[in-house]
């Protein structure tokens, strides 16, 4: 297993956590350990959609790009954060605790990052 | 195509393109898109409406284009879904395919899904809930006794058939108290509380059905008496509801507003609905970009919470050099608000709820 996808089942392994993924900008799965109710292409296609829709209105906006992406749904919540040339994609239940899981994933990203420049 | 055919219709594509680019209006994305249609690359075109909706959200052809791309998906959906079923067939797959046939309204493709589903899953209550809400919806639009005792007669199936089944019941007891039988239908809702004790919206229904007079529990004479008035005996519980006036309505939401925007670190504030704005805050006019970003960025958010299936999105923080851009959502209304590293996203989050709730429980429509 790589040093990467063991950084993300290490994330997946948090309580509350129900997915994890590193997805690169153009939408194709670089890691994952996700729940099996979601589909790897299906989270990729969507955060690539969802990451680029939003840094293109903010571009557009003057607004400069989007760091962090924090959402809440329903029945799922899910934690978006751009690395250099990658999105680390974080699936939530809706009962978890985003401010305590916050700190686990930002570590988990900061050593993502780290690890793909070298890479 | 051969390639050059091929290599013409890429060169006018990256064309149109440009020129949605550099002259956005309604009709440069409707040309591009159309001929993203005429390509049956509907995924695309789809896009290319969105983006236009967010620049023009009154446009009509860019609606018509939107409504084009989704019931082309709608199709390419239904082919693919229809291949797998008979490679291998699940009551999942089953349940996809018939609420696209109920979408693309083809009753006849409809009817052979629920069909083959119950012969092949005959202990599954999926296809009679399915069958009954296609027929629930000709029923509200054409007030026809005979599509509400069909309708009537599926859902009571799929009560039957499992006993917990809260959507089958729910819609179930909602139109027989429509009907006037609001003595059984307090039966089904009542049962409904078993599983969702604490949903104050089945509370309110419950309050709402229980103050309304009973006509009786033969449900055909009821609906042969709702076909012959063309109309429906007692009102849903939002229509029954007292609206505040419109301009009380909005000083609320102002109100609301000026409290958020006061907020230490808010910059700006916006309440939309559709394609009006409250603003406050250093914003300059309709066409600040914070605007369109919380336009945007609510679409994408509602999009993905639903083909991700985890529900409707209702919050989503945005963060970058800008500071945070936090936006509050449900249905049609949003709320969002930008602001500096270092405030209180929480309590913004929680005032930009308070705001989309009470313009609902308000029933506001025009902001």
């Amino acid at each position: 297993m790589s040093k990467i996808q063991e950084m993300v089942a290490e994330l997946r392994s948090t309580p509350g956590i129900k997915g994890a993924a590193l997805i690169t900008s153009d939408g194709l799965v670089a890691a994952e350990s996700l729940d099996e109710r979601y589909r790897s292409e299906v989270v990729a296609g969507l955060t690539s959609y969802l990451l680029m829709t939003t840094n293109r209105s903010l571009r557009e906006g003057g607004l400069g790009q989007c760091t962090q992406f924090v959402l809440h749904a329903t029945h799922g919540k899910a934690v978006f954060t751009t690395l250099d040339d990658s999105y680390l994609v974080v699936l939530f239940d809706q009962f978890a605790d985003l401010t305590a899981a916050r700190r686990e994933v930002q570590g988990i990203a900061g050593r993502l990052r780290r690890a793909t420049r070298l890479a | 195509m051969h390639l050059i055919q091929r290599m013409k219709i890429w060169k006018e594509l990256r064309r149109l393109e440009q020129r949605a680019r550099e002259e956005p209006s309604p009709t440069t994305f409707v040309d591009l898109g159309q001929v993203y249609i005429n390509l049956e690359m509907n995924d695309k075109a789809q896009r290319v409406a969105e983006d236009g909706l967010a620049l023009f959200p009154k446009s009509v052809e860019l609606r018509k284009l939107l409504d084009c791309a989704r019931r082309g998906l709608r199709k390419q959906r239904a082919v693919e879904l229809r291949t797998k079923l008979t490679r291998s067939p699940n009551p999942k797959l089953y349940r996809e395919l018939a609420q696209l046939q109920i979408d693309l309204g083809d009753m006849t493709a409809l009817h052979a899904t629920c069909q083959e589903w119950s012969v092949r899953f005959p202990d599954d209550a999926g296809a009679w809930l399915v069958l009954g809400q296609a027929r629930l919806l000709n029923f509200y639009r054409d007030l026809a006794a005979r599509e509400g005792q069909e309708a009537v007669r599926c859902l009571e199936r799929a009560v039957q058939m499992d006993g917990e089944d809260v959507q089958a019941r729910r819609l179930l007891g909602e139109v027989l108290y429509r009907i006037g039988a609001v003595s059984t239908a307090l039966d089904h809702l009542q049962a409904l509380q078993v599983h969702e004790e604490q949903d104050p919206e089945l509370q309110a229904l419950l309050r709402h059905v229980s103050s309304l007079p009973d006509h009786g529990s033969d449900v055909d004479s009821l609906l042969d008496e709702v076909e012959e008035h063309g109309c429906l005996a007692h009102p849903s519980m939002t229509a029954a509801q007292p609206r505040a006036s419109q301009d009380e309505s909005l000083g609320r939401i102002r109100d609301s507003l000026a409290q958020v925007a006061e907020i230490p670190g808010v910059r700006k504030a916006a309440y939309i609905k559709g394609s009006r704005a409250l603003v406050k805050g250093a914003i300059r006019d309709g066409k600040d970009p914070f605007l369109r970003v919380v336009r945007v960025v609510a679409k994408a958010t509602h999009r993905f919470a639903r083909r991700m299936d985890i529900g409707s999105a209702s919050k989503s923080v945005v963060d970058g050099s800008f500071g945070h851009i936090c936006i509050c959502v449900y249905g049609e209304v949003l709320a969002g608000v930008q602001c500096d590293n270092g405030t209180d996203l929480e309590l913004v989050l929680a005032e930009l709820q308070e705001i989309v709730a009470g313009s609902l429980y308000s029933g506001t429509h025009d902001a």
